[in-house]
């Protein structure tokens, strides 16, 4: 009991420092790290609850994220559509493309269901590349000027600076995080974790598999492209390979892996991880690093090197960084956490 | 017809070469009950070794294949012992993403060395072709590379069929516990097959080198081909694997030919999926339980 106050306090706590973070932080730069953060915890979460939950490990998530950025960013510039308009046209949109996809790879276990989420998400990628009346084909959509919200006539915001997209970002993360906490404690939650231990026994006890498959698609695909559309509305511009290329897929996945797969707090942790050292690597913080602690001097051939490679390079680290956990330990930093304060509690006892 | 009969003849041909990367995925497949997502990396691998053999020491390509195939089977089984070997037991997506990760290595180690340009290989043959008649014309390199892929799709099924090793590889293909117990040293054909594998996906890479741009990303989109060749073929199937590459090649220049050399690789998707939904055990594989 004190246990679940304690924790509950310590969420407020957190949550209120994020609410009023803007007021006291007013660097384009932070804040644009907080947004990252808060997408890649929502893409993380999203997954999370097909691939940790029900353990359906798809990688083709770049499906439904490009949908959902692609149909905002189509409605934006072809129909002038505001965007938290062509929001739930997407999500409509990803419905469908769940369903579909979910009725032909759910038919398949294992292996053969990781390979024809693959290839559902190619087969969209190289559409969008081909549909170029609709999509603009390879060099992707362009939208930069967002129309302002109003209610009633006044302007709540006309998105000039990254506040009104912290918000947004951190609702996001917070939605996908009370969905998932939802989950866990309902029935939905024990049926999903009951597929993912054991299909044929969760079967033989009557759990219409295909069915609660489908909608935990459904709903990780519906979150999944609620951060596609924040996405495009934030970066303005999608192309085929950053919104629904096979790397993304990746990359949402690594998230929940790197974390701990199946808990709530997994994508987060996992999140606070990748998104600042990926970011610290593009921003070429690591070789400024080097070179004023003197390991590196800047004009040596290595310093040069480092300085115009590493930005390029962040995925070596995702690489790198996935082989480490899958070999040391695979239960992501969750488990290995875990795995720690129960060895110190034994060692008490 | 001209038509049909040019994309049929270079169909079968580029086939060949998509034969052997799906040939080393299912032997990995067949042995290791590993789904090698690393493979079209292997594969990039082999092309960047290719191009700096020809760029620094200038070998032919097709000459250069005598040494990169030992040397891609050196990494191949350095990678079956140092990775692949410690999750042989685990949960398969913990496979998978492992592949992945030394994937995304190898691509992004690439790139950090040769930066993302693509980089060609200029041969005084690059571009020659023969005609043939009735408007047909053959590209020569695609041609010899055929020749190379058929010479060493034979040699395989040599060495798997006659030799001892090669029984025993197919031994523990069949049941890796049996094949223990009957003695076979199930690690040494898990890293033989390994560098097998990789050895013929290298050699792909070598052989496709004076046709295709090299560069560091290369390698995914030659991933899912060795994915819908080895699911067409039947997992774990040698025989599929070469008819699934040779299939997959004339879908292509088919329907590059007759659809739109835009949509062809959605034309081998679509098939891939309804081969996945129809006949999952693919042309050659035998019905799971």
């Amino acid at each position: 009991m004190t246990k679940t106050l304690l924790n509950a306090a310590a969420f407020l706590l957190v949550l209120g420092a994020l609410l009023v973070l803007p007021r006291y932080m007013d660097s384009p730069y932070a804040l644009h790290m907080m947004i990252l953060l808060f997408l890649s915890i929502s893409q993380g979460q999203s997954w999370n609850i097909l691939g940790g939950y029900t353990g359906q490990h798809s990688v083709g998530h770049a499906a439904y994220f490009g949908v959902g950025a692609y149909t905002t960013m189509m409605l934006m510039q072809a129909r002038g559509v505001a965007p938290w308009i062509g929001v739930w046209a997407g999500v409509a949109a990803v419905v469908v493309v769940a369903l579909v996809i979910g009725s032909i790879c759910f038919r398949l276990r294992g292996p053969y269901f990781v390979l024809a989420s693959i290839a559902v998400a190619e087969i969209m990628r190289l559409s969008a590349i081909n549909l170029t009346g609709l999509t603009n084909g390879a060099e992707g959509i362009l939208v930069t000027d967002l129309p302002a919200f109003k209610i009633g006539g006044r302007v709540i915001t006309d998105f000039m600076t990254k506040v009104p997209f912290y918000y947004i970002g951190l609702a996001l993360a917070l939605l996908t995080l009370a969905v998932t906490w939802g989950i866990e404690r309902s029935k939905l939650g024990y049926y999903f974790q009951a597929i993912r231990e054991d299909q044929d026994a969760a079967h033989s006890l009557g759990i219409h598999i295909a069915l609660y498959k489908n909608i935990g698609l459904v709903i990780s695909a519906v979150l999944t492209a609620l951060a596609g559309s924040f996405y495009g509305i934030y970066v303005g511009f999608v192309d085929p390979p950053t919104v629904l290329g096979l790397d993304l897929s990746v990359q949402i996945m690594l998230i929940c892996i790197i974390g701990g797969m199946g808990t709530l707090y997994g994508p987060v942790l996992g999140s606070l991880v990748l998104v600042p050292l990926s970011e610290a690597l593009r921003s070429n913080m690591v070789t400024d690093l080097l070179v004023k602690s003197g390991l590196v001097s800047a004009d040596s051939k290595v310093g040069i090197f480092l300085k115009e490679n590493l930005a390029h390079a962040h995925v070596l680290l995702y690489g790198i960084l996935v082989v480490l956990v899958i070999l040391f330990m695979p239960e992501g930093l969750m488990g290995f956490l875990k795995g720690l304060t129960s060895r110190r509690r034994k060692e008490a006892v | 017809m001209a038509v049909f009969m040019q994309s049929l003849i270079s169909g079968i041909l580029i086939g060949g070469v998509y034969a052997l990367i799906g040939i080393g995925l299912t032997l990995i497949f067949g042995v290791m009950r590993v789904i090698n997502f690393g493979h079209g990396d292997i594969l990039m691998v082999g092309m960047y070794l290719t191009y700096i053999l020809f760029t620094f020491a200038h070998i032919d390509p097709f000459v250069s294949v005598l040494i990169s195939f030992p040397l891609m089977f050196l990494f191949g089984g350095f990678l079956q012992k140092v990775f692949i070997n410690r999750v042989l037991n685990a949960v398969a997506q913990n496979q998978i993403l492992l592949t992945i990760g030394l994937g995304l290595i190898m691509s992004n180690t690439v790139m950090l060395i040769f930066t993302s340009d693509y980089k060609i290989i200029t041969t005084s043959y690059s571009s020659s072709t023969i005609q043939v008649g009735g408007g047909v014309s053959v590209s020569w390199p695609l041609l010899v590379s055929f020749l190379i892929t058929a010479a060493i799709t034979a040699a395989l099924y040599w060495f798997l069929l006659k030799t001892d090793t090669g029984q025993a590889i197919r031994a523990t293909a069949q049941d890796r516990d049996a094949a223990q117990l009957m003695g076979i040293n199930v690690k040494r054909m898990s890293i033989i097959a390994f560098g097998l594998g990789s050895a013929l996906a290298g050699t792909a890479g070598a052989l496709i080198s004076p046709t295709y741009y090299i560069f560091p990303q290369v390698g995914s989109v030659f991933t899912l081909k060795a994915f819908v060749i080895t699911v067409l073929g039947g997992m774990g199937s040698v025989v599929g694997a070469t008819l699934g590459g040779v299939l997959i090649g004339i879908t292509e220049s088919m329907s590059a030919a007759y659809i739109s050399s835009g949509w062809k690789d959605v034309v081998v998707f679509v098939l891939f999926l309804l081969v996945l939904l129809l006949k999952p055990s693919g042309l050659m594989g035998k019905s799971r339980t």
